[in-house]
């Protein structure tokens, strides 16, 4: 009896509970067929999403990096950012469309222009890494490296030089260098095999985590371990 | 009309019934509140061994760009890194790159930060939202204050006692990336050299992670929920991790079964028809 | 209290001015030919790539400097500005799309008569909310918003959010059953691969190699000699061969990925930046 009274919404935070347990099983009954009230609560869910982004968009952008620094600090050659950056939303004109280019052009060969250090700082490492691994025993051994270690990476370097066999499209495939790609493609489904394997526990952790709020936070019952 | 076989029926069972034996099998898993020991993976402990050698005073910053639809993966994995942070007496700031996970980070550190007696502003600050995270990282590895300003509740970053002597990420001592996304790439691409950086992904990204967990450019990785349960074992508390630990493990169960039946079906069908 | 009203008057006809110089420019630049425009965005777009290869590529000096670091450093406010102008363009053409839906009554116009009223309600108390934290004419939290807030925030976005993201969990459950077949050696690989990966990453692993008496611990004498009954039974454990299999097999897989992506993002970039590429202006 305790249980349901306090089960049920008989306070602003069960009600708050009440209103998310409604939400998820809005949703979740898309899964017995399609109805008018999951569409109404996915629709309600976009509007929500597209009208929460304005606040920090709004605030904790525009108003930080542009109108605070323009008020307080008079740092006058900002006010031309606004402006010149909502050319962008030109792209929804037949007749001006082209000028939203201007913002998006700048844009693109910004993040070009970075694309240098990200080879750089991102690439280059591994490629250091690939080709730096000990393949036997080194004169100086210390004793930190086994032979398993050595064994494995032989393994890697095969499989990386397989693999990029096999995705090396600039000429035909023949002969040893076919059976390489054709290694390199099993080699590839080992790695795809592994993910999916952590994407299913991805999905099934946020199911998971679903069907926890429903039985602890709404039905208040003790679940999960520990 | 003829009879449909067995494996036939089997093959093409109505999809209904296939989610409803799911939710069977998580809501069971979770009231089951069986504990099995993890083997702690090599990468879990070199996350946990790199937060505790940190020492009181030191500088963290966390990247949080996750959202609710990632909820149950990384909640877990930032809840658990934060408590790790603060028992260490270790300073951090979060950004969040993200809307969302602006407001998901600021009010779930509010409230967890108020049981060690972390104090906003002073121990722990909150960056607010940058939209662009290459322009941020880059910004904060020159200058934080140019590059940030003010923080979520528009106190002068200058002016917050948390920064005090800190100038730039290049004084910071570590990065954690809580994120259901590609940031880490643009983490290892444009912050410091000396910056170390560990990783929380969704358990999605984790499999592309293991070539810089191999180059070293990440020094650990806690994969998703369980990385967080396997993570709450070495701290000994029990947080969210734990909790679903046993649902994620009889769900990846209860699939594997299912493929292994779906393909023996499969296999039966195609016997009796050639029969 | 004057000063900060001549400021705030001064900076708003600075913005205005601005306003209305972009807002003229627009016949003045409608009036170039399509190869000025293209000659504009292109000169524009290699502008902006040369000032940041050039950041990257000039030397620096003793205090880690160079010419572009301090322009950079005044510049990165503009730069998020722009990003979040260019993310913003999404919601408004939601808005726009839905808005017409319902002034001309198409079909199902209800729904996005519904996105709408959601999307005005969260936007107007997130601006608040964001407003009132930072303190922002003299905004507080009140009563009213923080349970306005909660409700809409905490208890319909997040939740709505986290369960649009849990209906994959059934849709792969589904799938992997009824398509998951075994047809060829590659898609035997693939499973089988996900099916030790999926068991050896989770207790039950650990679990099931202990009831059938594989040895739990990997001793130095097991390390030294790896041939070693002990050793390799150790090694046939689920938890051993998930971690191998991620750690040996996947990891130069992703790092042959990588290298791929890494090569043809470079070259796409310099083709961007010099705007080789044909259809982006």
């Amino acid at each position: 009896m305790d249980w349901l009274i306090e089960f049920l919404p008989s306070s602003v935070e069960r009600v708050n509970v009440w209103i998310g347990a409604l939400c998820t099983f809005a949703i979740y009954s898309i899964l017995y067929r399609e109805n008018p009230f999951y569409r109404f609560f996915e629709h309600m869910y976009i509007g929500l999403a597209a009208g929460y982004a304005l606040g920090p968009y709004l605030v904790d952008v525009l108003y930080r990096y542009w109108w605070e620094p323009i008020r307080t600090e008079g740092i006058w050659w900002l006010v031309f950012v606004v402006p010149f950056g909502m050319y962008l939303y030109f792209i929804y004109s037949e007749r001006y469309g082209w000028i939203s280019r201007i913002v998006i052009g700048a844009l693109i060969g910004a993040y070009s222009g970075l694309a240098f250090q990200m080879f750089s700082s991102r690439y280059l490492p591994q490629l250091h890494s690939a080709l730096t691994k000990p393949l036997w025993f080194p004169p100086n051994a210390t004793g930190e490296i086994f032979l398993s270690n050595i064994f494995n990476n032989w393994i890697f370097l095969i499989i990386l030089i397989s693999v990029m066999v096999y995705f090396t499209f600039s000429f035909e495939h023949r002969g040893a260098v076919k059976r390489t790609a054709i290694l390199g493609r099993w080699f590839l489904m080992i790695g795809l095999g592994a993910m999916f394997g952590n994407t299913v526990m991805a999905r099934m952790a946020l199911l998971i985590g679903r069907v926890y709020y429903l039985l602890d936070s709404w039905l208040m019952f003790r679940v999960g371990g520990g | 009309m003829e009879a449909r076989s067995i494996w036939e029926r089997m093959m093409q069972i109505d999809r209904r019934i296939l989610y409803a034996i799911l939710a069977v099998n998580i809501v069971a898993a979770l009231m089951a509140r069986v504990a099995i020991e993890p083997d702690i993976p090599p990468p879990v402990k070199r996350f946990y061994d790199t937060i505790e050698a940190l020492q009181p005073g030191d500088m963290v910053m966390v990247s949080s760009t996750w959202s609710a639809g990632t909820l149950a993966e990384n909640q877990p994995q930032f809840e658990a890194v934060l408590k790790h942070l603060m028992r260490k007496r270790v300073r951090f700031t979060i950004i969040s790159f993200a809307p969302p996970a602006r407001d998901i980070s600021h009010r779930l550190a509010r409230r967890l930060t108020e049981d060690f007696g972390y104090v906003e502003g002073k121990d722990w600050a909150h960056f607010g939202y940058a939209p662009d995270i290459i322009i941020a990282v880059k910004g904060m590895s020159e200058d934080i204050v140019q590059a940030i300003r003010q923080d979520v509740r528009r106190v002068p970053i200058a002016e917050l006692e948390v920064m005090k002597g800190v100038k730039s990420l290049k004084d910071y001592k570590l990065v954690v990336d809580v994120t259901p996304s590609d940031t880490l790439t643009y983490w290892i691409s444009y912050r410091p050299p000396n910056l170390k950086i560990l990783y929380c992904p969704t358990s999605v990204m984790a499999a592309e992670a293991y070539t810089f967990l191999d180059s070293g450019q990440i020094l650990g990785m806690i994969t998703g929920a369980k990385g967080a349960y396997e993570y709450e074992r070495l701290l000994g508390i029990v947080g969210l991790g734990t909790r679903f630990i046993n649902a994620i493990q009889f769900s990846h169960a209860l699939i594997i079964v299912f493929i292994l039946l779906g393909n023996f079906a499969m296999f039966m069908q195609r016997r009796t028809s050639a029969s | 209290m004057l000063f900060d009203t001549t400021q705030l008057v001064v900076a708003l006809l600075w913005i205005a001015g601005a306003f209305a110089l972009a807002i003229a420019l627009i016949p003045l630049l409608g009036t170039l030919p399509p190869r000025g425009r293209f000659a504009l965005i292109s000169f524009v777009t290699f502008i902006a790539g040369l000032f940041f290869a050039a950041e990257f590529f000039l030397p620096v000096g003793e205090d880690n400097k160079n010419i572009l670091t301090d322009p950079f450093q005044k510049m990165q406010g503009s730069l998020q500005v722009i990003t979040a102008l260019s993310l913003g363009l999404g919601t408004y053409g939601l808005v726009r799309m839905h808005l017409r839906n319902a002034i001309q009554r198409r079909p199902q116009w209800g729904y996005s008569l519904v996105l709408l009223v959601a999307f005005v309600v969260m936007a107007f108390f997130s601006v608040w909310n964001t407003m009132a934290e930072k303190g922002l004419f003299g905004l507080k939290r009140t009563p009213l918003l923080e349970n306005a807030f909660t409700l809409l925030f905490d208890y319909t976005l997040i939740q709505l959010d986290a369960t649009m993201f849990s209906l994959i969990a059934f849709y792969i459950f589904s799938a992997a059953y009824r398509a998951f077949r075994i047809r060829s050696i590659e898609a035997s690989i693939l499973m089988f691969t996900a099916m030790l990966v999926m068991i050896g990453i989770v207790p039950l692993g650990k679990l099931i190699s202990d009831s059938i008496g594989l040895p739990a611990v990997q001793t130095a004498e097991m390390r030294t000699n790896p041939f070693m009954l002990e050793n390799i039974l150790y090694n046939l454990r689920l938890p051993q061969i998930a971690s191998w299999i991620q750690e040996t097999l996947n990891a130069p897989v992703q790092r042959a990925i990588e290298f791929g992506v890494g090569i043809g993002a470079l070259a796409m970039a310099i083709r961007l930046w010099l705007s080789l590429e044909r259809g982006i202006n």
